[in-house]
């Protein structure tokens, strides 16, 4: 991957406490780098203007962004991948890669961080920021004790243990001793971010940190950046989700295409999107608001790319409201439309009143009628890993029926045997005791919680959609057709079958695995997780096309999630799993409203709480 | 992320292999694997190459030194040193490839069979790879010049016996890491058979590193087999070999020292530009 050594990212940042001024080292005197101006505490942290980053192939991941942070604010940047969101918050950091070409400035505590040599730009880096990246794994050293890791930044082991504790790390002074294999995702992330407020710097930039997170330990760590707002002293905080970003942040500004398209107060952009991008994620977004049995309202199209920036606003090509002549010529600066709002839209004073509208969404069959008729069937079903004293059981006695024309869900933490039940009943693993039958019909299917990775990387997507149909005894002459019917189906063009899927884009991989699932209609299509790495707009995508999918072609389903609101939407059976056994089962819609074990109350408790009075009311129409 | 992600973002389907036209690699590595190139051609057309017999004395005679009356001079029976030397290079670095290609395709079946079967069948290969891999070269090379008698082809068979295993384990550990990968459970789910899972899904994954493997390898070999001949484990003479005719040079190193030098600079040079061009290829396949 391409993604910036994430370990060689935290090392820059450590060993924070390190004398500033002039050190003796071994009888020489090493003299210390000029201390940067001295910050003008009134003044914003983070100053960024006019901000164009581009990289070498003609990528332009900014174009022309100011952002201020003030002094003790926490400020959420919010965009989907390739909005230029990560990049920002690197530059803000100086950790821009010096391939990067850069014009503007990004000043923290004075310092423009990618205008000066490296070593006043790493001497401001050390005293003044701190960063939180998605994978603490990655970003911790597997070699070192944590006491010591966080000890780099903070001094001492005492500071260390002072820290940790304020991370909400319990028995701060055991863990000191401990390596990071020995901890958890959560207690990792609260490592990662002990070390990035060490030394109280002015700035903590937090990339995606609870993505890679389960839901519950999400909920905990997003209440300890909220635990922490009065500590260290300005946040910005990175994410795609608008949910996350409304839990901690005061003032969102939503990104797209490499520039600001919207500024202001969290609770009045949640409430009142001025931006039309804005107000289709808030749309779009699966929530308390979605109609079960509909399609969501989505975004048409695909993102920008960023090797052909567009001409007039980047959003045009996808936006309800767009006017073919200004819209797709005119590039919008970002306008202040009251003291603390702006936004980047020519058309913001004719659309305020129906932006929320988006256009026409798809028209679903009506559901498959519901048979008596099993799909898959499962009785008693055991599967364990491991032997002797490391065997673990994953699933223990489990009993589950998917009658055809349903969709059941299968929620629980990570770890509650939910995966691994979903394997054995399309039939990747085999149980070591109990039964599995599935119903006639076609062999079940699986959509893969990472779409691109199912796909053969050095294959083309024709041959691999071919292939399945020859496995299948189809005639040749029968498949091209087979194919492109597949294809357009699930909307893409012929011409992807000639393509890999390291050239397709995210939303087009997505596509290529549904199709490929669904060439052969099977009986069963079992979905592990499909929508839990995605950006907003390309869930609600996802899940249209499921819906869509199980209708038109009359498939069962089994949808596996840790996310409430996704089974509320799609299933309309829900069976709660946790530690191998299934918990609780019935009726989605009564478990959601009267969920009676502890482990599905967690699970609800965890779904961000979203809708309660938000510009999505009414809408979609 | 963001610097990943416009790349692989956007709509357009027709951006065939963007990445390759990116990869560098740096000029000595070229110049490895020109010299490669040149050497391969040499060793095909060393018969049109060659001026003289590599058997029959020149009409200059013997111990003619270089640029009066031969090229490269004549050896100790009055034969061309140029000769000599364009089929010793053609027999190294044919038997050098050989040795690797056979490596190859052994280490591959064993490799993949042992990961795509797993526990008993996978404990058992390897145990097996390892055995051949505890068998020390020229020693089993020796043994079997002595039990089969001295000729090319039982050297060859004797590294190639102990060559092979490097291979099984490199491809046995891509093949293992590739199999817990979604595309080859989706391609199961699809109803491919292990053998063309092998084949599409799991095999064309580990050929990056059986290739970087190989050439960095095939300078090692040139080395190993010059250096068996030397010791009079190749063929024998008065077939023209790289490491016997060195080693018939060093008779007369003080008076006719281009007897010995001459082929032993086409060791040198081969194995120089089979280790610069292993660099070359190992950075070309990282980059992509």
């Amino acid at each position: 991957m391409l993604r910036p050594p994430a370990l060689a990212l935290a090392a820059t940042l450590a060993s924070r406490a390190e004398p500033a001024l002039t050190v003796p080292v071994r009888g020489i005197t090493r003299t210390a780098p000029p201390p940067a101006a001295e910050p003008d505490p009134t003044g914003p942290v983070l100053d960024v203007r006019d901000l164009h980053i581009s990289f070498p192939g003609g990528v332009h991941a900014l174009r022309g962004v100011d952002l201020s942070v003030e002094r003790g604010e926490v400020v959420g940047l919010v965009g989907e991948s390739g909005s230029g969101k990560t990049v920002l918050g690197l530059a803000a950091l100086g950790l821009l890669s010096p391939k990067a070409i850069v014009t503007g400035s990004a000043s923290l505590a004075g310092v423009d961080m990618v205008g000066v040599d490296d070593a006043t730009r790493r001497e401001a880096r050390r005293r003044h920021a701190g960063a939180v990246f998605q994978d603490p794994m990655t970003s911790l050293n597997p070699t070192m004790r944590v006491g010591r890791q966080v000890a780099e930044a903070a001094g001492s082991l005492e500071a260390a243990i002072d820290l940790l504790d304020r991370a909400g790390i319990p028995d701060p002074k055991r863990r000191v001793r401990q390596y990071p294999h020995e901890l958890s995702g959560g207690l990792r992330q609260r490592v990662m971010i002990a070390m990035a407020i060490a030394g109280d710097p002015d700035l903590v930039v937090a990339d995606e940190p609870t993505t890679a997170l389960d839901v519950t330990v999400q909920a905990q760590i997003l209440r300890l950046f909220r635990e922490l707002r009065g500590a260290a002293s300005s946040f910005v905080f990175v994410t795609h989700d608008l949910a996350v970003a409304r839990e901690v942040a005061d003032r969102i500004v939503v990104l797209y295409g490499g520039r600001v398209a919207e500024v202001g107060p969290t609770d009045a952009v949640l409430h009142a999107p001025a931006h039309p991008y804005t107000a289709a994620l808030l749309v779009a977004r699966l929530g308390a608001h979605s109609r079960v049995g509909e399609p969501l309202p989505t975004l048409v199209g695909e993102p920008p790319d960023p090797r052909r920036p567009a001409e007039g606003c980047a959003f045009a090509a996808r936006c309800a409201h767009a006017e073919p002549t200004t819209c797709t010529t005119e590039l919008p600066e970002v306008e202040a439309v009251s003291t603390s709002r702006a936004v980047a839209c020519v058309r913001r004073t004719e659309i305020a009143a129906h932006v929320t509208e988006l256009r026409a969404v798809e028209t679903w069959p009506p559901e498959p009628p519901l048979t008596s008729e099993l799909a898959v069937q499962m009785r008693g079903v055991t599967k364990g890993f491991g032997w002797g004293k490391a065997r673990r059981v994953a699933v223990d006695a489990l009993d589950l029926d998917v009658r055809k024309g349903s969709c059941v869900a299968l929620v629980g933490e990570s770890g509650c045997g939910k995966t691994t039940t979903l394997r054995m009943a399309v039939g990747l693993e085999r149980p070591d005791s109990g039964r599995i039958e599935h119903g006639h019909g076609n062999p079940p299917q699986l959509v893969f919680q990472e779409a691109g990775a199912s796909l053969t990387p050095w294959l083309r997507v024709g041959d691999l959609m071919q292939e399945r149909l020859r496995n299948a005894g189809l005639p040749a002459k029968e498949r091209d057709a087979r194919v492109r019917d597949t294809l357009a189906l699930v909307g893409l063009p012929d011409a992807v079958a000639n393509a890999r899927a390291g050239e397709l884009s995210g939303g087009q991989r997505q596509r290529v695995a549904l199709a490929r699932a669904v060439l052969i209609p099977p009986s069963l299509l079992a979905c592990d997780e499909p929508i839990s790495a995605l950006d907003v707009s390309l869930a609600a995508v996802v899940l249209n096309l499921l819906g869509r999918l199980r209708r038109e072609l009359g498939m069962a389903m089994l949808f596996v999630t840790h996310d409430l609101g996704a089974a509320r939407f799609v299933s309309d059976e829900t069976v709660v799993m946790s530690g191998g056994v299934v918990v609780e089962r019935g009726v989605t819609q009564e478990v959601l409203a009267a969920p009676q074990h502890d482990a599905t109350k967690e699970l609800l408790a965890a779904v961000p709480d979203f809708d309660a009075g938000t510009a999505t009311e009414g809408t979609p129409s | 992320m963001a610097v990943a992600d416009p790349v692989l973002l956007g709509a357009a389907v027709s951006r065939p292999a963007r990445l390759r036209s990116r990869v560098r690699i740096g000029g000595w590595e070229l110049a490895g694997l020109v010299v490669l190139a040149l050497v391969s051609l040499v060793a095909v057309f060393a018969p049109v190459l060659a001026p003289h017999s590599t058997t029959q004395p020149v009409a200059a005679g013997p111990f003619v030194s270089p640029f009066h009356g031969a090229l490269l001079g004549t050896d100790d029976l009055g034969r061309d040193l140029l000769s000599r030397t364009l089929y010793g290079i053609r027999s190294t670095w044919l038997s050098a490839l050989a040795v690797v290609g056979s490596g190859i395709v052994i280490g591959t079946v064993i490799g993949s069979v042992a990961a795509m079967a797993g526990g008993v069948v996978d404990a058992l290969l390897m145990r097996i790879t390892d055995l051949f891999l505890a068998l020390p070269g020229p020693v089993l090379a020796i043994v079997a010049v002595v039990a089969l008698g001295p000729s090319l082809p039982h050297t060859l068979l004797a590294v190639a016996a102990v060559w092979w295993p490097w291979y099984a384990r490199i491809v046995r550990g891509e093949v293992r890491a590739l199999l817990v990968r979604p595309h080859v459970d989706a391609a199961r789910l699809a109803g491919t058979r292990p053998i063309a899972l092998a084949r599409r899904h799991l095999l064309p994954g580990a050929v990056p590193a059986v290739l970087t493997t190989a050439s960095l390898d095939i300078g090692n070999l040139v080395l190993t087999l010059a250096g068996l001949s030397f010791l009079g484990l190749g063929a024998p003479p008065p077939t023209p070999e790289l490491g016997a005719m060195t080693a018939n040079g060093l008779t007369y190193l003080l008076g006719q020292p281009w007897i010995a030098l001459v082929p032993a600079c086409a060791v040198f040079v081969l194995a120089f530009a089979a280790n610069l061009a292993g660099d070359g290829v190992r950075d070309l396949l990282d980059a992509v």
